[in-house]
């Protein structure tokens, strides 16, 4: 779990990213600053629809500046390989308006 | 690890940069700065529906207008190397200037004052050497004309 506030505890653990466009990145966050660019690695796009089941797309290391990153979510990873992706529909997520 | 430590060590690698326009920028990065500002060689620009491109042999980028950048995986563990390095090198002076200063500051309000005046004299100097230099310029051409006639 994580404790105090910050990305600190983070590191190194899987994290999952909402991003202003309404991308959902997931990887294993190596790194972050003050403005919240995100160094993700082995970093792989949830791509939601309500057609088909979820597709992941490998995207491999990124750095997200922090401008467009919406929420970064500690991903629980024992609940999320319990998940069936290719059977789950969800809608895709509009982008941020501002 | 911070984020621009792993941009500063890409430096050289190819990478990809998607912009908040959609635009993305495939090129070789020569340099970046703090405000993740990058300098790539070699581009290929995609439009944002992906079906336009245009090749240029370098660009510069406003750290503001990206949106995010794809670094080689090998890059990751290049940086480490450097982070751990850096920071044995660098904590234990880091701490002894910090102190210094400090007190030196707390010590010189009154010198800190000086200096204050000190470099508003030299910034109106500046400023007047560069009037006189305009002049001496604009002089300089009426008496080559002068000469001339």
């Amino acid at each position: 779990m994580s404790s105090g506030p910050g990305l600190e505890s983070l590191v190194d653990q899987q994290i999952s990213i909402i991003t202003n466009d309404g991308r959902n990145i997931v990887g294993v966050l190596k790194g972050f600053d003050q403005a919240t660019n995100i160094i993700l690695d082995e970093s792989h796009e949830r791509v939601y629809s309500t057609k088909e089941g979820v597709q992941q797309l490998v995207l491999g290391l990124y750095i997200i500046r922090g401008d467009n990153i919406s929420i970064v979510g500690e991903l629980d990873e024992e609940l999320d390989a319990s998940l069936d992706l290719s059977e789950l529909r969800a809608h895709p997520l509009k982008p941020i308006i501002h | 690890m911070l984020p621009l430590s792993l941009l500063k060590t890409a430096q050289g690698h190819p990478m990809l940069v998607e912009l908040k326009n959609g635009e993305t920028y495939n090129g070789h990065l020569v340099n970046c700065d703090t405000w993740m500002n990058i300098h790539l060689r070699e581009v290929i620009c995609t439009s944002k529906d992906g079906d336009r491109f245009w090749r240029m042999p370098e660009c510069y980028i406003r750290g503001n207008t990206i949106k995010y950048l794809k670094v080689p995986d090998e890059v990751i563990d290049k940086v480490q190397e450097e982070t751990t390095k850096s920071r044995s090198d660098r904590k234990p002076p880091g701490v002894g200037r910090g102190r210094g200063r400090g007190r030196d500051d707390g010590a010189g309000g009154r010198p800190s004052k000086g200096t204050g005046r000190g470099l508003d004299d030299g910034g109106s100097k500046g400023m007047g050497g560069g009037r006189g230099r305009g002049g001496a310029n604009r002089g300089g051409n009426r008496s080559g004309g002068r000469g001339r006639g």
